[in-house]
């Protein structure tokens, strides 16, 4: 089996930056079977099919524009993310997710499960760093993707001695004479 | 009468490219290109490390994710007068080949092709005729009957499943389509095949870079990548040689099957030859550095002006004044305060919207100039400046795809028809067949400096008080890219990154001289104005990517895009 929890987002535009943070966090605190691995893939547009190529399950980590408050977390399925939308497209970032999916469904190698963990965010700002409410919806984003794994026979483990998140960008600047 | 129509993709903030034309007698009039998202990014690196700046910047664009982090540890590098050992060089250059070839595939197959191919006609091709085209241009095993009739068949399931999700862009049926349902097939067949080698290149750049798509092996100063030929953990041989395997069989694919695609697409199209010339001043920077200091390259740079092989002036250096000294930006119609141009070591970012107007301020991308002149970057300027330099891999595949194009159509092609939307689709194939030959190259410079002993990855920068300025730049899969510098006390005082899409997407300056997207347009044809595919195939052709900054999956099946025909 070939299980893949990928987080989407730019890290350095605030609550878009969701996937990646809880990817960091999933690191931090787990240690995870040989068949599961985790992706910061960032806002890969059509760059992302690599990473969903072949896959079993792909279990995204995303901000999802969806009406509800900030921080609402929800799972969505495969047909959530594949509704057409009869629209041009400029460049290489426009909706690109579903068409990912339906491009390697055409060629027989998409993957076999998709789900979609998504948080609503705050107004999205340039800066890293999540708003409050997306703060706190990164453990509840967790105990979801930990749970999946469960169900599909991939437990992981607590880590003993659970890690300090490596979420570098939100590090504030510091004086660096050497 | 003249109309006016808005291609506007929406997103959740404001969106990203925006292109309003006046359309009089079937063809374009007038254009505006609008960047509708502030991007500002830069502001996030001020007071912080220099030696951590590339991991930010890498973050700009998930698309371009590598090229900005090269560029800018060659800023730092070029502001501390740092010199980089030979196989951080090679190693760099060989993750730069693999970007580029990957992004070039992606733009054809993934990105434009749709504009050009007909997917729905594919259902009625004649897949032995179908067959007997393909294997007459290339001898490319996909191109078979077995392999032809699976995919239509697999298109028909889809078609008849109501699944056209993924060709939902294309504007199928349209007067402006002219392919053989025959050569339409081909052309999906090899869509889905281009995924496989999408993937291919990932591995490179993974195994190279660390991971992908944020790669972690570089440094100011080098790479990470430890060398050791004996130790399983390190880069040794056989994880060279199965970069090298990647790299040949990403070059069969890009010799078999994009060579033939494009020059077949350009001479079915022969008449778009014609159209999209715009602004013919070209920027390209050199790349692909052979020795520590950046003076000397395997892909040579330079200006070329009013479309005048002539004029032709070379960049020869990492530290170049010809390029320090020419440029700048202008911010007359862009939503910054002030009416400013600007060398990009003295810009400021204060934004400031107005709202749109195309008399007055309509964009927030800035318009660079070099020397004062709107200048187009990309594969065509990067192709026409080899080509004149007498680039012997480069004058090879344009020599070749010319006389290919040229024999499809039966009408004889020379190097001018490359001032023009196809142009810059066989430019960016040229180029990538010419990169495919330097991944080759820099992979055996790698192997033979390694196997003389030399195992040197990395210089330990060193900043001294007070100030310095950098600037480094990169010709990446969009054009040139220039990273520009202040370092005060070992902190950043102030960091632009002017990039491709700003140089072609960019608005009028002060002097009312219009960008390329803008120059380009003017006088394409538009048949069906509420469907303006002929300006989608023009700005496609720059392969634009302004956004640049954000991802948000949209579950409620909004809006994403709108064209306003008024």
């Amino acid at each position: 089996m070939d299980v893949r929890v990928i987080g989407l987002g730019n890290v350095l535009m605030g609550d878009d930056g969701f996937g990646p943070y809880v990817i960091k966090t999933l690191e931090a605190l787990y240690e995870f079977p040989a068949d599961v691995s985790l992706i910061d893939a960032g806002t890969p547009g059509l760059d992302l099919s690599p990473f969903l190529m072949d896959a079993d399950v792909v279990i995204l980590i995303d901000a999802v524009n969806a009406s509800g408050d900030a921080g609402s977390v929800r799972i969505y399925g495969r047909e959530d993310l594949m509704r057409p939308g009869l629209q041009p497209r400029l460049g290489p970032h426009d909706p690109a997710l579903a068409e990912t999916l339906h491009a390697l469904d055409l060629a027989g190698v998409g993957p076999e499960a998709v789900l979609l963990v998504g948080a609503i965010p705050s107004p999205v700002t340039t800066g890293p760093g999540l708003s409050h409410p997306m703060r706190q919806a990164v453990p509840k984003a967790v105990e979801r993707v930990i749970n999946m794994l469960a169900v599909l026979g991939y437990p992981s483990v607590a880590r003993p001695k659970p890690l300090e998140p490596d979420v570098w960008w939100e590090r504030k600047p510091a004086s660096t004479l050497h | 009468m003249s109309r006016h129509i808005t291609v506007d993709p929406i997103t959740r903030i404001e969106g990203h490219l925006r292109i309003d034309v006046e359309v009089d007698g079937g063809a374009v009039t007038k254009a505006w290109s609008s960047g509708q998202m502030f991007r500002g990014i830069e502001r996030i690196l001020l007071g912080r490390d220099p030696r951590d700046a590339w991991l930010f910047t890498q973050r700009f664009c998930g698309v371009c994710t590598t090229v900005h982090a090269i560029t800018s540890v060659r800023a730092v590098e070029n502001a501390l007068g740092l010199e980089v050992p030979l196989n951080a060089q090679y190693i760099r250059n060989l993750i730069v080949a693999a970007h580029a070839m990957h992004d070039h595939i992606v733009h054809f197959y993934h990105l434009s092709a749709l504009d050009w191919v007909d997917v729905v006609s594919a259902l009625k091709a004649d897949v032995a005729k179908a067959a007997a085209l393909g294997e007459k241009l290339s001898p490319w095993p996909g191109n078979s009957r077995q392999q032809l009739q699976a995919v239509k068949d697999r298109l028909a399931g889809f078609v008849a499943g109501g699944q056209l999700g993924i060709f939902a862009n294309g504007y199928w049926g349209h007067p402006a389509m002219k392919l053989a349902p025959e050569v339409n097939l081909l052309a999906v067949a090899h869509y889905l095949e281009a995924l496989e080698y999408q993937r291919k290149v990932n591995q490179v750049v993974a195994l190279l870079g660390g991971k992908t798509p944020n790669i972690q092996n570089l440094a100011v100063g080098g790479v990470a990548n430890a060398i050791n030929l004996d130790n399983q953990a390190t880069l040794n041989m056989e994880k060279l040689f199965y970069v090298k395997q990647r790299l040949d069989e990403i070059k069969s694919f890009i010799e078999q099957v994009y060579f033939v695609d494009v020059c077949a697409v350009g001479a079915m199209y022969a008449d778009w030859l014609g159209y999209g010339k715009g602004v013919t001043n070209y920027l390209a920077v050199p790349d692909f550095p052979l020795d520590t200091k950046g003076t000397s390259f395997d892909m040579p740079g330079g200006t070329i002006m009013n479309g005048d092989l002539k004029t032709i002036r070379e960049i020869k250096r990492f530290d170049e004044p010809y390029f320090r000294e020419n440029v700048s930006e202008n911010i007359a119609h862009a939503w910054y305060a002030g009416d400013w141009t600007r060398h990009p070591w003295d810009e400021e970012t204060v934004p400031k919207y107005t709202g749109y107007k195309p008399d007055g301020k309509y964009s927030w991308v800035k318009a660079p100039r070099f020397d004062g002149k709107v200048m187009q970057v990309g594969p065509l300027a990067q192709v026409l400046v080899a080509f004149t330099l007498g680039h012997e891999p480069t004058v090879k595949w344009a020599t070749k795809t010319l006389e290919t194009a040229g024999t499809i159509a039966g009408a004889k092609l020379g190097p001018e028809v490359l001032h023009s939307t196809l142009g810059r689709h066989a430019a960016r194939m040229i180029r990538t067949a010419v990169i495919s030959e330097l991944a080759t190259r820099h992979w055996e410079l790698l192997v033979e400096n390694i196997g003389k002993g030399d195992v040197a990855i990395f210089n330990k920068p060193v900043f001294p008080k007070g100030e310095q300025r950098g600037f480094g730049f990169h010709e990446a899969p969009r054009g040139t890219l220039s990273h520009w510098i202040v370092i005060e006390d070992g902190k950043i005082a102030n960091y632009q990154a002017v990039v491709p899409s700003t140089w072609n997407a960019g608005p009028r300056d002060d002097k009312g001289q219009p960008g390329p997207y803008e120059a380009s347009l003017v006088g394409n044809p538009v048949a069906d104005p509420e469907r303006p595919l002929e300006v989608l195939r023009t700005i496609h052709s720059f392969d634009p990517c302004l956004a640049c900054a954000i991802h948000t999956v949209d579950v409620g099946g909004n809006e994403l895009a709108r064209v306003r025909a008024l």
